[in-house]
């Protein structure tokens, strides 16, 4: 739950999805300012930390990096318990890891705290330009589909690159911002906000 | 056979650095971090204090190994390959004298530690690896992993994905000979055991087997043993149930043995499970310098998988003053890892883990683990039907 005292808020966050969706490569990007190709995998969850200054507040994250294989799903409960916000990451190359990261929103919505903040991250931005034509429709499909969810969820949406870096400081700010500041009473609908879809796709044209 | 020619590289090189490391009080008063490779090819950083501890232990193991050529020279060559007491009664009844005394001396010199040449030949005769070898023919790991060549499976995909993440950087494992063999050893396991298939930890696990093995097939063998028979059942099926047993017993062996470290924490909202899980599931190869986690696994193959409860007891004994002082989630993380990452000193864990936490027997144990059972599937379960409904509703 996040915690407030003189703007300082403390906020645990949680990292769901599927296995290789860039989950750990998200947080240590935020993190420490690295990609790293092949980073170890996650057994159970992984502890990180790192502060926010948003306007208004300063912002302590408590991250936990959770494994993704199937089998580890029956410890989530135990890293989302409580958590204040949690960040939701798909591979946009890949229809598997929506489809799971779906069904995470599905169990947070029903189990998590009901003013949790979530996004949904469409990771691996970089990929789409790397990828020929034909393939690239059918992500682009798939965003456009992620958006859609998005909205009817209440969650709010961006494409992501761990690689290049795009959008990650980004989520966790648009995060930060949306966490309740006084009591963890607000009501998070009416904060929803999509992140201008049509010119997210156009924009990662741009990533190198 | 692979790569043991390199692995004796790797401890003359380290031998070698050793005067180097040396560290003068000026590195002293300047904190400095060195990094180095250790005896088995894993990046170390750490400070100078760490290289003096590193330095002290290298010079305890050599001791250590001393005593066990003089125990060779006196009790005859491989004394200790004899069937342990702990392994039924039947046997006990027709122990000598001569073998019970050996088996005393041999449960205490192996909490000491076995000597790293030592380590392929006990661990495989002690932990029951080379029985579970005999029952079935010579050519089993090669017919097994020859039947499998070119398979695919869901867990042959999540193996291929793993490789390059297992101890990335490390100098033989994350090379493409490395990642063959582990390969090798993970996919002919899926198939032996379609059950576990393969389980994200059981990666560093193997990996570790490989290098202190000689063989990947006794590597192999080593990883039968320790799921089949070492550790409890269902740690690394489905929904992983083995292990959230493990995680309720031991937050009860917590209250119990340390009861001011698992009130404050409690009182904190902190699940101790949040760091225990890994501990339990990569068997402390991923938190411990690579010497340590190897010296409690010399414990593990000898005395079982209650070991992992002293282990995991003794580090959050170690912090006690620490811990019940800390006021956040994120600082008693920090106590944990940070003393974790530099137990450099093997013999500073175990002697709390087995001399301060007090005795527990197996038998204990395992009734406390059979206590926990019911609530653990009850949980699960519930889970389960949970999400099921969620999947209903939706449509």
């Amino acid at each position: 739950m996040a915690t407030t005292g003189n703007k300082n808020i403390n906020a645990k966050l949680v990292l769901l999805g599927d296995v290789g969706a860039g989950k750990s490569s998200l947080v240590l990007r935020f993190v420490k300012g690295q990609f790293i190709e092949f980073q170890e995998s996650t057994i159970g969850a992984a502890f990180f930390s790192q502060t926010l200054a948003v306007n208004d507040a300063t912002v302590k994250f408590e991250i936990w990096d959770t494994a993704g294989q199937e089998r580890y799903h029956s410890l989530a409960p135990m890293y989302y318990r409580g958590a204040a916000a949690a960040i939701i990451v798909y591979d946009i190359t890949n229809q598997a890891s929506f489809e799971r990261a779906k069904k995470w929103v599905q169990e947070l919505q029903a189990q998590g705290n009901p003013n949790m903040v979530m996004a949904l991250a469409g990771n691996k931005a970089d990929l789409l330009d790397a990828k020929k034509v034909e393939a690239e429709a059918s992500t682009l499909v798939l965003l456009l589909e992620a958006q859609a969810y998005a909205q009817e969820h209440g969650l709010f949406f961006m494409e992501t690159s761990a690689k290049t870096a795009a959008n990650v400081n980004e989520v966790f700010y648009e995060i930060a911002k949306r966490l309740p500041r006084v009591q963890p009473a607000q009501n998070s609908s009416g904060m929803v906000l999509m992140d201008r879809p049509a010119e997210r796709i156009a924009s990662t044209s741009c990533c190198s | 056979m692979y790569g043991t020619q390199s692995k004796r590289d790797l401890a003359l090189e380290f031998q070698s650095q050793i005067p180097i490391l040396r560290p003068s009080i000026h590195a002293r008063r300047a904190n400095l971090t060195v990094k180095f490779q250790d005896l088995y090819g894993f990046t170390v950083e750490g400070n100078v204090d760490d290289v003096n501890v590193l330095n002290e232990v290298r010079e305890k193991v050599r001791q250590q190994g001393r005593v066990w050529w003089a125990l060779e020279a006196s009790k005859g060559a491989n004394w200790y390959l004899q069937p342990s007491i702990s392994e039924g009664q039947s046997l006990k009844a027709s122990l000598k004298l001569s073998a019970m005394a050996n088996a005393i001396t041999l449960k205490r010199l192996i909490r000491k530690g076995i000597p790293p040449v030592l380590r392929p030949k006990i661990w495989f005769s002690l932990s029951g690896a080379a029985k579970k070898k005999s029952t079935v023919p010579d050519s089993y790991y090669n017919d097994l992993t020859k039947a499998v060549e070119g398979k695919v499976t869901p867990a042959t995909r999540q193996i291929d994905h793993d490789l390059p993440r297992t101890f990335p950087g490390h100098s033989w494992l994350d090379t493409p000979e490395g990642h063959a063999t582990l390969r090798r050893v993970l996919v002919g396991y899926s198939f032996r055991d379609s059950d576990v298939g393969y389980c994200q930890g059981l990666n560093y696990v193997a990996a570790l087997l490989l290098l202190v093995m000689k063989t990947e097939e006794d590597a192999f063998w080593m990883l039968a043993v320790l799921l089949e028979n070492v550790l409890v059942s269902d740690c690394y099926t489905t929904n992983l149930s083995g292990c959230h047993v493990e995680q309720r017993v031991f937050k009860d062996l917590l209250a119990k043995k340390c009861p001011r470290i698992a009130t404050h924490l409690e009182a904190l909202e902190f699940d101790v499970s949040l760091v225990a899980t890994e501990w339990f599931l990569c068997l402390f190869s991923k938190s411990l310098p690579s010497e340590t986690t190897l010296r409690v696994w010399d414990v593990l193959f000898y005395e079982g998988a209650k070991v992992l409860f002293h282990v995991a007891l003794a580090i959050f004994k170690m912090k006690e003053e620490e811990l019940i002082h800390s006021h956040h989630v994120g600082d008693v993380i920090n106590i944990l890892q940070k003393t974790t990452h530099h137990l450099f000193d093997p013999d500073e864990l175990l002697t709390v883990a087995f001399d301060k936490i007090g005795s527990m027997t197996t038998n204990t144990i395992s009734k406390q683990r059979k206590k926990q059972e019911p609530a653990v599937m009850a949980e699960l379960d519930q889970r389960l039907r949970r999400l099921n409904s969620l999947k209903l509703d939706d449509k």
